[in-house]
């Protein structure tokens, strides 16, 4: 029997995951009465849910079976598809980037950055972050004990951080962040290209204009690369060959914004969500500078609480079993990275954040050979910034209500106001 | 031989067959790996591998 329609319609609605709460009740119960089950929607492919975080390592183990790139990366309806192929022509997904490829053109494109993003190779940035840390910690303080801590602070030092890393220059930043979270929040009206509710045809339109936005932006830097190479990730990009060609348009395209927008707003979320976590828990600021070598822990903690990308889709290209379901070739199925991060088999108290667990194999980068590119880089420079901030910080308290983006792909808190007081 | 998984991303290191991509010979002992040598799928140091029973 396919998990009910009210369950499967909330796992998939951008509006019930800016009330998190409603995401995580709804994948408690999957994951305790069907945790591997198909989702049967009538405007949707029928799609396997897979919840648990054993099931969803299993799958990601296998990127022989479990394909990235034959069917759309995330959940989008039928029509949606259908649109996004007459887009491309003849490709589910809109941007050819890392996350919606596979097999040996993965192994390629992957191989261009992966070198400089080691925890060997970025060593060496810990300094020059940390100075960009220290000064986003003074504009914080600098609101004088009240700020939206996501809008003012999280949104804005991850992307000047990545974008150093990149060679954007900071003048671009402001245009980065607004195109990246068209991208990201195309249901959200306070975010999304129209600032208005969108129905799905002119999402779709919006998101193909932002597309065609950040491409033209693009076009100019792999000039300006190609003909002065530095080692900053972009020119990497534009310089990379493989067999003696140089990436083709939408290989390189995909590059550049996925480095440029999950490069940052996945950190942006993370780091948005640990503060309001400590907000409202007053105890955790006191634990944390009575024990600092935690902070690695906090990170990680942290990562596992806010999971800022809330799943991807995978389409078997064998027939299969995995958690005792027949899976059959062609089957597409939803890996939530939101449900395996709160997996009861794995943490006994799943829905609190506590810097304390002495393991913490969360999942949200991710596992296999898909798991994120950035991760090392998003680990240091949350580290780093906390390092910064606990040293400064007094007290911190939530100053009113909250507020989540309405997205269930990528996404996390846009606004955390909050109260403080610092050293 | 044993085998030894990455912590980040699940790689397993088998000793059995070690990483001839990366000229690790077959049957090279995980301690007997240089200590800069890193997961060859995420990155990740020789210290966040583990052991598996």
């Amino acid at each position: 029997m396919a998990i009910s329609e009210e369950l499967a319609r909330t796992i998939i609605d951008p509006k019930a995951y800016s009330n998190r709460e409603v995401v995580d009740s709804a994948f408690a119960q999957i994951r305790a009465n069907q945790p591997l089950d198909k989702a049967e929607l009538a405007e949707f492919e029928p799609f396997w849910v897979v919840s648990r975080h054993a099931d969803i390592k299993e799958v990601e183990r296998h990127p022989d079976i479990f394909h990235n790139g034959d069917k759309s990366t995330f959940i989008t309806n039928i029509e949606g598809n259908q649109r996004v192929q007459m887009l491309t022509g003849g490709e589910p997904n809109l941007i050819r980037s890392l996350v919606s490829v596979d097999g040996d053109e993965h192994k390629a494109l992957r191989g261009i950055v992966f070198p400089h993003v080691t925890p060997r190779a970025i060593r060496p940035l810990e300094d020059a972050i940390r100075g960009i840390a220290r000064e986003f910690v003074d504009h914080m303080l600098s609101f004088d004990g009240e700020v939206d801590f996501a809008a003012d602070v999280a949104f804005l030092y991850p992307l000047r951080v990545i974008m150093t890393v990149l060679g954007v220059p900071q003048e671009d930043e402001a245009f980065m962040l607004k195109l990246t979270q068209e991208l990201f929040n195309n249901a959200d009206p306070e975010l999304n290209r129209a600032r208005a509710e969108l129905s799905p045809e002119e999402m779709l339109k919006s998101l193909w204009e932002t597309t065609m936005e950040l491409e033209n932006y693009f076009k100019a830097v792999t000039e300006k690369f190609r003909a002065n190479p530095t080692t900053q990730i972009n020119s990497l990009i534009a310089n990379a060959q493989i067999n003696g060609e140089y990436l083709n348009h939408r290989q390189m395209m995909g590059y550049y914004i996925i480095a440029a927008t999950a490069g940052h707003d996945t950190t942006s979320n993370t780091t948005a969500g640990a503060m309001w976590a400590l907000a409202e828990r007053p105890h955790l600021l006191k634990q944390m500078q009575d024990n600092p070598d935690r902070i690695n822990a906090f990170v990680e903690e942290s990562i596992r609480w806010e999971v800022p990308v809330k799943h991807f889709m995978r389409s078997a290209v064998a027939d299969c079993e995995v958690g005792g379901q027949q899976i059959k070739a062609g089957d597409w199925l939803m890996l939530s990275y939101q449900s395996g991060n709160r997996d009861e088999a794995v943490w006994a108290d799943p829905f609190e954040f506590r810097m304390d667990r002495e393991a913490n194999p969360q999942i949200a980068f991710g596992y296999g050979v898909h798991v994120c590119l950035g991760q090392h880089l998003a680990r240091m420079e949350m580290r780093i910034l906390w390092e910064e901030l606990f040293k400064r910080l007094k007290s911190v308290e939530m100053n009113g209500v909250g507020e989540r983006t309405i997205s269930n792909f990528v996404c996390g808190p846009k606004h955390v106001p909050i109260r403080f007081t610092a050293h | 031989m044993k085998k030894w998984r990455c912590r980040n991303c699940g790689f397993i290191y088998d000793e059995e067959f070690g990483w001839p991509e990366e000229g690790i010979a077959p049957g090279t002992r995980f301690e007997d790996i240089p200590d800069d040598w890193y997961c060859p799928d995420c990155g990740t140091e020789k210290d966040d591998f583990d052991l598996i029973d």
